[in-house]
């Protein structure tokens, strides 16, 4: 067994070293509603002028991997050419009565949690294809959910290097240094996706560790 | 309305993988579980509940406890932990495992698990 988990470290290991720049995928994981396709659409009208994805209060509204190549961001002389890749929200249970709540008629709300439900797989298993992970958080609620934690841990097993990013900091409940003090081991970037407040720090910060 | 709490032992978590847990899920059955579950694990456990989410089964709220945190070992016990858990086979801990129909959430404070029904 760990042996095992050695040479999958080992072989994840290589696997990076040797993939060429251009080839670098930066994924973007967290639980439902964070705000990951909203700092996707930031993150692409920032450097490609155009969005990714369609972003929306209702859960699960990205229910599949969506990926924009060639992403490149410069500052200060340096640049990082990467894919983006945006993943469904992380969830332990999805009840499509929720979605009903939201407007959705029962056959649209079914339709949606089964989607919502293989998203949540495919999310799981593109963790063995990204490089590098942004995880991106709601600041407004408790970090120590288990979806958060499980996730983390992941990606620490998988040694895919990470940055948490604490999202909603424009919210009057948000409280990012609540996210840094729950994981204090690992690099937290406060930010708003839909303001755009200090995505720069989140940019350079991407551009000193690829 | 009844709630049974069945205990599995890690072991027996293992060779069986999650069908049959998940199956008792819907019986609003908890289940607990005699060690912290790896990362992997849980990440698995995530995977096979999405297959089983239907109209009757939303889904499964999960939390654990592991015995050795940061505030309630020294270095020296975690070390002498860290042996234990080599010998056992698995980390030190408990993990409880509740339908999501039935448990709104499961808490951890940082020792004790808090369960919202």
């Amino acid at each position: 067994m760990v042996l095992k988990r050695l040479r999958k470290k080992l072989r994840s290991l290589v696997s990076r070293i040797f993939r060429k720049q251009k080839d670098v995928r930066i994924g973007l994981y967290g639980p439902v509603n964070s705000g990951k396709t909203t700092l996707a659409n930031k993150m692409c009208m920032d450097w490609l002028g155009e969005e990714l994805g369609k972003a929306s209060v209702v859960p699960h509204e990205t229910r599949e991997i969506q990926v924009k190549e060639k992403v490149t961001i410069e500052n200060g002389g340096k640049s990082l050419s990467f894919n983006l890749v945006d993943t469904p929200g992380i969830a332990t249970k999805i009840d499509f009565e929720d979605f009903i709540k939201y407007g959705l008629k029962n056959k649209a709300a079914k339709q949606r949690a089964r989607e919502a439900t293989k998203g949540v797989i495919e999310a799981i298993k593109w963790l063995d294809n990204v490089d590098m992970v942004l995880v991106v958080l709601d600041s407004s609620r408790d970090p120590l959910d288990q979806v958060n934690i499980t996730i983390l841990g992941n990606l620490d097993a998988r040694s895919i290097p990470f940055v948490i990013v604490a999202n909603k900091v424009d919210l009057k409940r948000s409280q990012a240094s609540r996210v840094r003090e729950a994981f204090p081991n690992y690099n937290t970037i406060g930010i708003s996706a839909k303001t755009g407040f200090n995505t720069e720090e989140l940019y350079n910060h991407l551009l000193e560790n690829l | 309305m009844n709630l049974k709490i069945r205990f599995v032992p890690y072991e027996k978590f293992k060779e069986n993988h999650l069908r049959g847990f998940l199956g008792s899920m819907r019986d609003n059955t908890i289940i607990l579980i005699d060690a912290k579950l790896t990362p992997e694990e849980e990440a698995n456990l995530i995977k096979e509940t999405m297959e089983k989410v239907s109209g009757h089964f939303s889904g499964i709220e999960l939390n654990s406890l592991e015995l050795a945190n940061g505030k309630s070992m020294d270095g020296i016990g975690k070390f002498k932990n860290a042996i234990i858990e080599r010998i056992i086979g698995k980390k030190r801990g408990l993990t409880i495992i509740g339908p999501a129909k039935t448990v709104r959430q499961i808490r951890k404070n940082p020792e004790e698990l808090l369960l919202y029904m």
